[in-house]
């Protein structure tokens, strides 16, 4: 496929879709039709009413995909919208992203916020900002750094589990992040600030500020004093 | 649903996986979503599995990841068809086909240059069925009409071919992700295949 193309909208603009090598839009652009491109970047607002599929796309200003979104990275700054399936290999947020259904890939970096309403699949989930998950949250690596508003997941699973408290950026600004989810279960497990029904794990170590349903371990349990944890089992 | 169910719990200490290999597991669609049951119990919420779906898939997994990257393992267990072909010799060298099954295929089919998946599953059915004395000539391409016709179907979705007889009278059915079935008692049933089984076997025997 030869993509020497270029799609520049300056202004405000409408075109079908097709294979391009790069689409640049400041200002408004509106891609009717499927498109697929190496580099897609938006200043403005940018609206694709199909699938897209894409090397890179960086949004600066306001993105969003109705369809199916294919890329190997993703860079958000802004807002960035997408309707459908997702799998985008390297994921930064440094905005907003919104899914409409399945997010998955290989690593996501998030220091801005992310709604999901389907699960969120990576090798490595690295968290300093906030996340709505509305259904499974799994990766080999899960870092979530609280900072500020409250996470939520229906469950989450994976390997190793750390969940810690980080404090805000203004010491007077006291809103600390809390994270809320069903069900947690990994081999290695540490969590602070964590309401959660039940936590299964290998090793569990529940830190300050928790409040867990139960919690089945089986080789090690540890809790810190001021966090409630209502049964505690050990599985043989 | 009337297979037995077993809990993660239960299955992590059966299998000694752990949490982080299920998860990776899934998360590389080698357990389909589907097997993944979640009900409420009252030590909190609970996953559960097919009992023999899971245990026989984790068992081929780890038998085979030693030798075969988990994307590798992925394509073998996904349904859909892969992109392959094979010539006739192929499939005899590598024990999809014995040479007579082969002839009645080739008798019963336009003629063609390669076997792709959908022909090699065709060919690889019929082996089985007519090899362990089954089913008749007659009813091989009776089995070979329905496959051929629904292979739209067996490319994505979990299909079983079922074959019965009554009082001598044979007949045949595509199942289509169905759950379970029941026949009346004059009916017997003379042989249930997993198409899905068929591939992974198929594929199996191509690695």
């Amino acid at each position: 496929m030869a993509k020497s193309k270029n799609l520049i909208i300056n202004g405000s603009g409408s075109y079908s879709g097709g294979s391009y090598d790069k689409i640049i839009i400041r200002g408004e652009g509106t891609v009717t039709g499927d498109v697929e491109c190496s580099l897609f970047k938006t200043y403005g607002t940018s609206e694709a009413v199909e699938n897209v599929k894409v090397e890179t796309m960086k949004v600066f200003g306001e993105g969003e995909v109705k369809g199916q979104f294919h890329a190997g990275e993703l860079v958000v700054m802004g807002t960035m919208s997408i309707g459908g399936k997702a799998l985008i290999k390297k994921l930064k947020v440094r905005g907003m992203l919104d899914a409409g259904e399945r997010l998955y890939g290989e690593n996501v970096d998030i220091k801005g916020s992310i709604a999901v309403e389907g699960d969120v699949e990576y090798d490595t989930f690295h968290s300093i900002g906030s996340f709505e998950i509305k259904g499974l949250l799994n990766a080999e690596t899960i870092q979530i750094a609280l900072r500020h508003s409250n996470s939520t997941a229906e469950e989450i699973g994976g390997g190793k589990i750390s969940v810690k408290r980080k404090s805000a950026l203004l010491p007077f600004f006291k809103d600390n992040g809390s994270l809320t989810a069903k069900v947690i279960e990994g081999d290695d497990i540490y969590l602070e600030n964590t309401e959660a029904e039940v936590v299964r794990g290998n090793t569990v170590k529940i830190g300050p500020g928790c409040t867990i349903g139960s919690v089945e371990y089986v080789y090690h349990f540890s809790q810190s004093l001021d966090s409630t944890v209502k049964v505690k089992t050990k599985r043989a | 649903m009337n297979e037995d169910l077993l809990s993660k719990k239960d299955l992590l200490e059966l299998t000694g996986i752990s949490y982080g290999q299920l998860y990776r597991w899934k998360r590389k669609d080698l357990i389909p979503e589907e097997w993944f049951i979640r009900k409420s119990t009252f030590t909190g919420q609970e996953t559960f599995f097919p009992k023999e779906k899971i245990l026989e898939r984790i068992n081929k997994i780890q038998e085979m990841k030693d030798n075969l990257s988990l994307d590798e393992l992925a394509d073998m267990f996904s349904p859909s068809i892969t992109d392959l072909t094979l010539d006739r010799d192929d499939l005899i060298k590598r024990n999809i086909v014995s040479q007579s099954v082969l002839q009645f295929y080739l008798e019963n089919s336009r003629p063609f240059q390669h076997f792709d998946l959908s022909r090699m599953l065709e060919v690889y059915i019929l082996e089985k069925l007519l090899q362990s004395g089954d089913i008749n000539l007659e009813e091989g391409k009776m089995i070979l009409e329905i496959v051929r016709d629904s292979a739209t179907e067996t490319r994505q979705k979990k299909c079983e071919l079922v074959m019965i007889r009554k009082l001598g009278v044979s007949s045949c059915f595509l199942l289509v992700n169905t759950e379970s079935f029941k026949v009346e008692s004059g009916t017997k049933i003379v042989a249930q295949l997993s198409l899905l089984h068929c591939l992974e076997e198929i594929k199996a025997k191509l690695l």
